[in-house]
């Protein structure tokens, strides 16, 4: 969320946080996957229109970080998703990483184009 | 071709016509974004072209890129048919808007009610495309437009008929230029009621565009994104292209109806220049009032239409008539 305040104001790189899946470029995956949430975020993940991105932000969202093993946690979004294109470390990651992180993709994107 | 028809052809196709609105519709979405950007302290679109500048653009041709879904159960023909619709139709009414200062590309008796009607038909298509979506969000977001419709359209055309009285034309261009031969622009004319008038077709003007406090119909926080829930690619470009041009639309209508004035109209090259800076100036008031109000709920939208803003306007439409039969 402080990646959407003023402080680090992500719209400056023309980002902004839309309420439809239909509508989104980039799934931002913030916590933990459990069982419950698992069928719900591939439901998402499928609602988005291609080309689509998976950012994967701080160490739960990646692995489950310190949740991993709990009987009712299936990991991190590598676990579940068919792919995530980047992934921000921290617990929690700042919000300059997570922006870095964006800007990064963006950058990797730039490249495989050429 | 001879000369004149190739200055027509001109007119309709670059200034002030399709280029130049549709760059505007742009133009306007970025100053929207700034505006409310500044008000909340912060910077806005910044990377993409000056100032970011181009980020609409660049945002319309990402959308243009994007895979097209296509819900099951939803009807193909309406969420193909609409976003065309309404990306044409604010764009046909801004032909009616003297745009360059002095006379619109298409101007008739009446095309005052016919932008009117315009703006009734993109309400519908708003019910219509949230309907065709075959979702719950869609259908809720729908349903909450059409009550708006049935809140804001009737002081809306009551205030909009002040100037039309005023002038004593319903032609767009005549009141534009009727404002110059009075001497005042409309809002400062037969004072306060001028300035009600104004202020009622501003209010109104945020509940047409759904924007806050009147965005009910696609409150992210509650409804996803309320009747564009299901809407991907080319479709929501096209819808949100239409939505900066009926951003436009109603800044033009504001500066065309209530801000005429004398000083700018008869310079040639000023008028042009004065008039895009009146509805710009439009525009960011409503941008601002974005960024300062909190979102009403539909039903209290409905009650403070139907409990003041409706009697407000007839009684300012009803003052402005009488001041104006016995006054002169």
């Amino acid at each position: 969320m402080a990646a959407l305040t003023p402080r680090f104001d992500i719209e400056r790189f023309g980002a902004m946080k839309v309420g439809s899946p239909r509508h989104a470029d980039i799934l931002i995956v913030t916590g933990p996957i459990t069982r419950e949430s698992r069928p719900r975020l591939i439901r998402i993940y499928e609602q988005m229109p291609e080309p689509k991105f998976v950012m994967a932000v701080g160490a739960c969202a990646i692995s489950g970080g310190v949740f991993s093993g709990c009987y009712n946690v299936c990991g991190g979004a590598c676990n579940v998703l068919p792919r995530v294109d980047m992934v921000v470390p921290g617990c929690p990651p700042k919000p300059e990483a997570i922006i870095d992180g964006l800007v990064k993709l963006i950058e990797a994107l730039k490249r495989a184009r050429r | 071709m001879s000369r004149v028809e190739l200055t027509d052809l001109l007119a309709y196709l670059v200034f002030p016509g399709y280029a130049f609105l549709v760059l505007m519709a742009f133009f306007l979405e970025w100053l929207d974004r700034k505006t409310l950007a500044k008000v909340q302290d912060r910077y806005g679109p910044l990377v993409v072209g000056p100032s970011g500048l181009l980020q609409p653009v660049a945002d319309f041709i990402k959308l243009l890129s994007k895979e097209d879904i296509l819900p099951k159960g939803a009807s193909r023909g309406i969420l193909t048919a609409a976003p065309i619709l309404m990306a044409a139709l604010p764009l046909t009414a801004l032909f009616f808007i003297p745009v360059n200062g002095h006379r619109a590309l298409v101007c008739f008796e009446g095309d005052l009610i016919a932008t009117l009607f315009i703006l009734v038909i993109m309400a519908l298509l708003v019910f219509l495309t949230g309907w065709a979506s075959a979702n719950a969000f869609a259908a809720e977001g729908a349903m909450r437009s059409a009550l708006q419709m049935l809140s804001y359209e009737i002081p809306l055309a009551l205030t909009a008929i002040c100037p039309a009285l005023m002038a004593g034309s319903l032609c767009i261009s005549d009141i534009y230029a009727g404002q110059a031969r009075a001497g005042l622009p409309f809002i400062a004319l037969v004072p306060p009621f001028g300035f009600l008038s104004f202020v009622i077709f501003l209010i109104c003007s945020l509940a047409e565009l759904e924007r806050v406090p009147f965005d009910a119909p696609e409150a992210e926080t509650e409804i996803v994104a309320g009747w564009m829930t299901e809407l991907t690619g080319r479709r929501l470009a096209l819808i949100r292209l239409g939505r900066n041009l009926s951003f436009l639309l109603m800044a033009g209508l504001m500066a065309s109806l209530y801000l005429g004035d004398p000083l700018t109209f008869h310079v040639a090259w000023l008028a042009p220049l004065a008039f895009v800076l009146k509805a710009l100036a439009c525009a960011i008031l409503m941008s601002f009032v974005r960024g300062i109000v909190a979102r009403l709920r539909i039903d209290q939208t409905l009650r403070f239409f139907w409990t003041y803003m409706i009697p407000l306007a007839a009684g300012v439409l009803l003052a402005t008539k009488l001041i104006l039969t016995f006054f002169g």
